[in-house]
């Protein structure tokens, strides 16, 4: 007997339990991605997505419903709710075909189906997963976040938009910003203040279910760099939400806010991460196309880019693993975010370096100019570059944290 | 392509073996005294590194070896590095895989013959002992008679903790290396992990302003770009390793992770010694160290005109 295994005391191969790193290939996904594959090529709108207003809000929704219709909506959300119960390598599948397909953005169906329906599914009650999970799925319905504030930013727990307890429902009053298409949403995830000075400022949160059509909201939209409406105010004046529509609780909220940003930094971007490795190959075929225009330096920071893409990738893939073995993402999913935020706005950048003047004008097949100022938002949106190196540093590598208000 | 890039039970128990054994025996600081440098200390411990089986892990079973994979290998050679172990004991682990003849192999298998890495265009490292080298060059390696290559006077290097001898003559480079290549990169990726470690671990203890310095987001951004750059570097190397040849650029995805790893190896090490201040700046921080071995290792085998060509016609959509 050669001295095989004996020495690190090793187990036979035969006892594997958890899944080893290994690629992941079975007839039934190879068969899955087949039909993802055919199914896109079918159904992906053909037509551009408008860039604004109802108009935008109606392609996204209408598009959602034909995937509705297709069976191809909520691929891992629950079957009792309109989805297809199946796990999140399918869920990763359908995100890489649907991004190679080139479908579209999910734009304003992105909170309902990225952050709003997963914290439903894990933490909403069963009246709640029944009356919202399906319309998000049949694109009757989309969401907004309504986190941020004038006063609070990247300091989320200071938040100030206050909510008392008055019979059977929260009474609301404050103002939120930066609501990603809040004047075209149906809904809201509204994080308010109801505890008093007497609980730590994060302990007296709660998360909330927003009509957003009730008594008393006022929506004021905000035009972005990119000329566009994308964002908005929103002010309460004594709206009132029934105290069945909070989530997780009076005063938890800041748990479940924590999910759901948690769901944001895991793996909600690979269709855009994709895209981006898509337009790092367009710029690649481009400089090989007018080798005469770019030069050494540019051709080698197209590697570079190319490199990070493959960087990003395989970081995602490494963050998906660790979706397999861990319920809920950890704050690992804030160094995929920064990266991508990073990325993004690199990538955007180089594309004015290297196809030059004609990257200037606006419209056309590549609106490059549209890309690199909506670029921006990444690094900014749902935590700065800035805030998730202190997340970083703090909730991964354990360094002392930072200034904290009492 | 969908890959579980999480170690398994038995993967784990590889690198946590391993680990245990490089801590007890081979700290880092062992290399604060000469008498430990050029493989000495590895060498001294050469049986029982040939008794945890790690020599030809990756060799098939029919061959002598343990018959793991590209990713087992990789974890060896993560810990290897993050313990900036000899690169002879690398050499050994891989130069199995490139011998003719199953007497060599054998005895390469066994720790009876040893090994060393050569860089083609410029030096042996730590070839002391070693018998056989496995030469680098140009993305080709090839496994050659110590005696035939001609081996000068040592010289001093940037690394002071290794020996370098300059090649009398180039052996004839045979075999694609692309196996090396990805384990040099695993290396470099321990290397840029315990640079984050070591970094983290100061900006912990070290107080200034009446707080320890990783408070101030100065301190605590440099260590979460080193995590990021570890993070990454780790990423495509083990993406590369569990894909292996079934990935539709195995090449490209090697020089990524090439480098990923080279830029995440230096670049911590820089980090980690700005970071240790005027300690790092010193020849009893171990910070110096880490710097050193990778720049010995980036530079080992290095090509980065190729890799770059590689990973622009790398296949990933």
């Amino acid at each position: 007997m050669p001295r095989k295994r004996v020495a690190l005391a090793l187990p036979m191969r035969e006892i594997y339990r958890l899944p080893a790193m290994r690629i992941i290939e079975t007839p039934e996904l190879r068969h899955f991605r087949e039909d993802c594959r055919s199914w896109l090529a079918d159904n992906v709108p053909r037509n551009p997505r408008p860039k604004d207003g109802t108009e935008m809000r109606d392609f996204d929704l209408g598009w959602q419903a034909l995937q509705h219709k297709g069976g191809w909506a909520g691929v891992s959300w629950p079957k009792e709710y309109g989805g297809r119960g199946l796990s999140v390598l399918e869920q990763m599948i359908w995100h890489e075909e649907y991004a190679r397909a080139g479908g579209p953005p999910a734009g304003t169906m992105f909170v309902a189906l990225s952050h709003a329906g997963p914290t439903l599914i894990v933490q909403g009650t069963d009246e709640h997963k029944a009356r919202h999970l399906p319309a998000i799925l049949e694109g009757r319905e989309n969401w907004c976040q309504g986190f941020s504030e004038p006063g609070a930013g990247s300091d989320l727990a200071s938040l100030k938009c206050k909510a008392e307890v008055d019979g059977d429902a929260l009474v609301v009053n404050g103002t939120k910003i930066w609501t990603s298409y809040g004047h075209l949403a149906r809904w809201q995830e509204l994080l308010v203040r109801t505890g008093g000075g007497e609980l730590p400022r994060h302990k007296g949160l709660t998360w909330a279910i927003c009509d957003m059509q009730a008594p008393g909201i006022e929506v004021r939209p905000i035009r972005a760099m990119s000329g566009y409406y994308q964002f908005s105010q929103v002010f309460y004046d004594n709206v009132r939400i029934p105290l069945s529509d909070v989530v997780g609780g009076v005063n938890e909220g800041w748990r479940v806010a924590m999910t759901t940003l948690g769901f944001e930094r895991g793996t909600g971007t690979i269709v855009h991460q994709i895209e981006l490795a898509n337009t790092v190959e367009q710029l690649i075929a481009w400089a090989r196309d007018n080798s005469a225009r770019v030069d050494e330096v540019q051709m080698a920071s197209l590697a570079q880019l190319k490199l990070a893409v493959m960087a990003l990738r395989s970081l995602t893939a490494a963050s998906v693993s660790r979706g397999m073995h861990e319920e809920v993402p950890g704050a690992e999913g804030n160094i995929v975010a920064l990266y991508y935020g990073e990325l993004t706005r690199r990538v955007n950048a180089a594309a004015f370096d290297i196809v030059g003047a004609e990257a200037l004008a606006r419209g056309g097949q590549h609106d490059f100019p549209l890309h690199y100022l909506e670029s921006f938002k990444w690094a900014i949106g749902g935590g700065t570059s800035e805030v998730r190196r202190n997340a970083i540093g703090e909730r991964v590598l354990g360094l002392p944290r930072g200034p904290r208000a009492v | 392509m969908i890959l579980d890039l999480i170690p398994d039970d038995e993967q784990q128990l590889i690198e946590d073996s391993l680990r245990g054994f490089l801590r007890d025996r081979l700290p880092v600081a062992r290399l604060r005294e000469a008498n430990a440098h050029g493989g000495a200390a590895e060498q001294a411990l050469w049986e029982d590194l040939a008794g945890l089986g790690l020599f030809g892990l990756g060799v098939s079973d029919d061959k002598g070896g343990l018959g793991y994979g590209f990713a087992e290998e990789a974890l060896v050679a993560r810990a290897l590095g993050a313990h900036l172990v000899s690169p002879s004991v690398l050499a050994q682990v891989l130069a199995p895989h490139y011998a003719e003849d199953d007497g060599l192999r054998e005895a390469l298998i066994s720790g009876e013959a040893r090994a060393a890495f050569a860089d083609g265009n410029g030096h042996a490292i730590d070839a002391g002992w070693a018998e056989q080298l496995l030469v680098l060059s140009g993305g080709a390696a090839v496994l050659a008679d110590t005696a035939s290559a001609g081996l000068g006077d040592s010289v001093d290097g940037l690394d002071e903790t290794v020996e370098l001898r300059a090649l009398g003559k180039r052996p004839e480079a045979g075999h694609a290396a692309s196996r090396i290549g990805l384990m040099l990169a695993a290396y470099l990726t321990g290397i840029a992990q315990t640079a984050r470690e070591m970094a983290v671990e100061y900006a912990k203890e070290r107080e200034q302003f009446n707080q320890p310095i990783g408070g101030f987001q100065a301190i605590k951004h440099m260590c979460a770009d080193m995590a990021v750059r570890a993070a990454t570097a780790d990423a495509q190397v083990f993406y590369a390793a569990v894909s292996g040849d079934a990935a539709p650029s195995p090449v490209g995805e090697v020089a990524a992770a090439r480098l990923l790893a080279n830029e995440a190896a230096i670049e911590n090490a820089r980090a980690n010694i700005q970071i240790h201040g005027g300690m790092g700046f010193t020849a009893e921080c171990d910070a110096h160290l880490l710097l050193k071995r990778a720049h010995l290792i980036a530079a080992l085998g290095a090509d980065r005109a190729g890799w770059r060509a590689q990973v622009l016609d790398a296949r990933i959509l």
